[in-house]
C-alpha cells in the first residue's frame, strides 16, 4: 500500500488521437522504474501528464495521498516531485553554478543551499564547470547540469526523460551512477531510448505501446520477450 | 551575475558618475541646458522601467507609456486637488502599480504568449491614449482638475519640498531632485536584481519551463515584475507632467512607449546603464536633427536605428562591455610582466 505515484484511467487525447489510453501505473516508493517503448508509444505524453505539463483528459494522478490531476507544474515541484524533461531546460545565459543554486535555494536559506549547490555539482562530477555559462556547454555537460538542479531540490520522486540522450558513454556511465545512486533515497521513474543505458540500470520495466501499458516485468524477461522485440521492430502490424 | 552589487566596481562608478553630474551640473551649465537635460533625466527613469522588465524579466511590453501616462495623469489630478505634490508623486507610483497587478494578473495567469502579450499592452496603451482624448468637455473632471481631452492638463503645480507647498523648487533644484530619483532608482534596480527574486526573475528570461520545473510560479513572479516595472514608469510620468507643468494624450501616445523600446534596444537589453544611455544619445540626436533643416531628421533617425541594430545587434553597452573587457585581455597577454605577481606563461 505504500504506492508514491498511481494512475487510475490516465487518458490523454489529441483531437481524434488517443495518445495515452486508460493506464493504470503504480510505482512504489523508492523503486526505480523505466519506461520504455517505441517512437509514438505515448511514453512523453504519459510523462508530460504526470509533471503537469498536460493535464488529462480523463483518469487521475495521485502523489503520496494527494490528487495531482491538472496541477500546476510549480505545485507538483513543490510537493516533491523532480523533473528533468527531454529537451534539456537550463538556464543558458547564467552559470552552472547559478543555475544548481535556483533550485537549492528554493528549500533553504542562503548558507545551506550555497553548501548543498557545491555538493550536488560535486555529486554530478560537474565542479569544474561550476563558473562556466551554461548555453556554452556541450549537450552532455548540459544534460548533467539539468540533473544536478533536480537533485538539488532534493525529491521524493524524480522523474527523468530521455537523460542520457546527446550524452559520451562516459557521461553515461556517470549517469547511471547518479540514477542508482538517487534511487537509493527516491523513487525514480525513467523514460529511455537507450538500450545501453537500461541495461545499466533497469530492474523492473513498463513497456508502452500505443498509448498503453504493454508489459511490465523484469528487464531480463523483458529483453527475452519476443512480441516486446516485435513492437520494437514495428512488425505488431504483421503480428496482428 | 554572482557577484554582490557591493563588489561590483562598475556600479560605484556608476552611482558616483551620477553623483558628479548631479552636483557640478547647476554649477557649470546655464539654466536652459539644465532645463534640457532634466528632461533627459526624466525619460531615462522611463527607459529603466521598460529596460527592467524587458531585460531581467523577459517581459516585452509594446505599451509601457500607457503606465508612464497614468502615473503622469495622476499626478496630474492629485496635485491639483490637493495643492501639493507630495502625496501625488507617491500615487503616481502607486496607482501604476495596482494598475500593473491587475493588467498582469489577467495577462500572465491567462498565460499569454509573448507576441499576444506584445498585442495586449499595445492596445491597452491605445485605449488609453483613445480614452483621453475624448475627455475634453467640462463634464471629464475629477476634482477641480479638469481632464482636458487632447489639450491636455495646463498649470501642474512644481514639485516643492515636502509638507510646505510654497518652497517651490527652481529648475537646477529640480534637476538634482530628478537626478537624486534617478540614482535611488538605479541602485534599487541593482540590489532588485541581485537578489533571489531577481535571480529567479533571469531564470524565467532565460527558461520559464526550468522555473516552473524548480518549483517557481512563474506567473506571481512575471506579474510583480511587471508591477514594479509599470510603478518606476508612473514615476517617471509624474516627473514629466512636473517638469512640463503640462500635460497631454501624448504621453500615452504609440511613440512614446515605441521611443522607450528603441532606447533599451539600442543602450542594451539587459543592462540597466544601457537603456539610460540609450535614451540620453537618441534625445540628443533627435534634438539635434531637429535643428537642422536640410534633412528630414525622422529620415536620418530612423537610418541611424538601422545601423545600429545591425551593427550593435546587442546595444551600444554590451558591445562596449566585451570590446573593453576584450581589449583588457589582450593588454594583458601582451604586457603580462607589467602585472604584478603574475607570471607570464608561453
Amino acid at each position: 500500500m505504500n504506492d508514491i505515484l498511481t494512475t487510475r484511467g490516465l487518458t490523454m487525447r489529441f483531437g481524434g488521437v488517443t495518445a495515452v489510453d486508460n493506464v493504470d501505473f503504480n510505482l512504489r516508493d523508492g523503486e526505480l522504474r523505466c519506461l520504455l517503448g517505441p517512437n509514438g508509444a505515448g511514453k512523453s505524453t504519459f510523462f508530460k501528464c504526470l509533471t503537469g505539463q498536460l493535464t488529462p483528459t480523463e483518469g487521475n494522478v495521485t502523489f503520496a495521498g494527494q490528487d495531482l490531476t491538472g496541477a500546476h507544474t510549480h505545485r507538483i515541484v513543490n510537493l516533491g516531485v523532480g523533473i528533468k524533461t527531454q529537451v534539456p531546460n537550463v538556464f543558458d545565459g547564467i552559470t552552472a553554478y547559478e543555475n544548481v543554486r535556483l533550485s537549492a535555494r528554493r528549500k533553504h536559506l542562503k548558507p545551506l543551499a550555497r553548501e548543498l549547490t557545491m555538493t550536488t555539482l560535486e555529486r554530478c562530477g560537474i565542479t569544474h564547470l561550476a563558473r562556466r555559462e551554461v548555453g556554452l556547454l556541450s549537450h552532455g555537460q548540459r544534460q548533467l547540469v539539468e540533473l544536478a538542479m533536480v537533485l538539488a531540490g532534493e525529491p521524493k520522486l524524480i522523474l527523468l526523460d530521455e537523460p542520457a540522450a546527446g550524452m559520451t558513454g562516459d557521461e553515461r556511465d556517470r549517469l547511471a551512477q547518479l540514477v542508482l545512486e538517487s534511487a537509493r533515497s527516491a523513487a525514480v521513474v525513467v523514460v529511455e531510448h537507450d538500450m545501453a543505458f537500461i541495461r545499466q540500470i533497469a530492474k523492473f520495466v513498463t513497456v508502452f505501446n500505443r498509448g498503453a501499458i504493454f508489459r511490465e516485468a523484469m528487464i531480463d524477461d523483458i529483453m527475452q520477450d519476443r512480441e516486446v522485440q516485435e513492437i520494437y521492430l514495428g512488425k505488431q502490424a504483421n503480428a496482428a | 551575475m554572482e557577484k554582490p552589487v557591493t563588489r561590483d566596481p562598475g556600479f560605484y562608478v556608476m552611482v558616483a558618475i551620477g553623483l558628479a553630474v548631479m552636483f557640478a551640473a547647476p554649477l557649470m551649465l546655464d539654466l536652459f541646458t539644465i532645463m534640457q537635460i532634466t528632461q533627459y533625466v526624466v525619460l531615462s527613469v522611463f527607459a529603466l522601467s521598460l529596460g527592467y522588465i524587458w531585460g531581467f524579466g523577459g517581459i516585452l511590453s509594446f505599451g509601457q507609456a500607457a503606465f508612464f501616462g497614468l502615473g503622469a495623469y495622476t499626478f496630474a489630478v492629485a496635485s491639483i486637488n490637493m495643492g501639493s505634490t507630495t502625496i501625488p508623486m507617491v500615487l503616481a507610483f502607486i496607482i501604476p502599480t495596482i494598475f500593473g497587478v491587475l493588467l498582469g494578473y489577467f495577462m500572465f495567469y491567462g498565460r499569454l504568449s509573448d507576441v499576444y502579450l506584445g498585442v495586449v499592452t499595445l492596445v491597452v496603451a491605445l485605449i488609453f491614449w483613445k480614452l483621453i482624448n475624448h475627455t475634453a468637455g467640462p463634464e471629464y473632471s475629477i476634482g477641480s482638475a479638469r481632464l482636458g481631452g487632447f489639450n491636455g492638463i495646463p498649470s501642474i503645480p512644481t514639485l516643492h519640498i515636502p509638507g510646505d507647498p510654497t518652497a517651490w523648487l527652481d529648475p537646477g533644484q529640480m534637476f538634482q531632485v530628478f537626478m537624486g530619483f534617478l540614482i535611488v532608482i538605479y541602485i534599487a534596480l541593482r540590489f532588485l536584481i541581485a537578489s533571489d527574486f531577481g535571480r529567479v526573475s533571469i531564470g524565467i528570461r532565460e527558461n520559464e519551463t526550468r522555473a516552473s520545473l524548480l518549483g517557481y510560479d512563474v506567473r506571481k513572479q512575471k506579474v510583480v515584475v511587471f508591477a514594479i516595472g509599470g510603478g518606476i514608469a508612473g514615476i517617471a510620468g509624474a516627473m514629466w507632467a512636473t517638469y512640463q507643468a503640462f500635460i497631454d494624450p501624448n504621453s500615452v501616445s504609440m511613440e512614446m512607449s515605441a521611443k522607450a523600446l528603441v532606447w533599451v534596444m539600442a543602450g542594451g537589453v539587459g543592462t540597466l546603464v544601457g537603456p539610460i544611455i540609450g535614451c540620453i544619445l537618441l534625445q540628443w540626436l533627435t534634438l539635434q536633427l531637429g535643428t537642422v533643416d536640410v534633412v528630414n531628421s525622422i529620415a536620418v533617425l530612423g537610418a541611424i536605428m538601422m545601423i545600429l541594430v545591425l551593427a550593435l545587434p546587442r546595444g551600444i553597452v554590451p558591445t562596449v562591455r566585451s570590446l573593453m573587457l576584450g581589449g583588457y585581455f589582450l593588454w594583458k597577454r601582451n604586457h603580462g610582466t607589467t602585472i604584478p605577481g603574475k607570471a607570464v606563461k608561453e
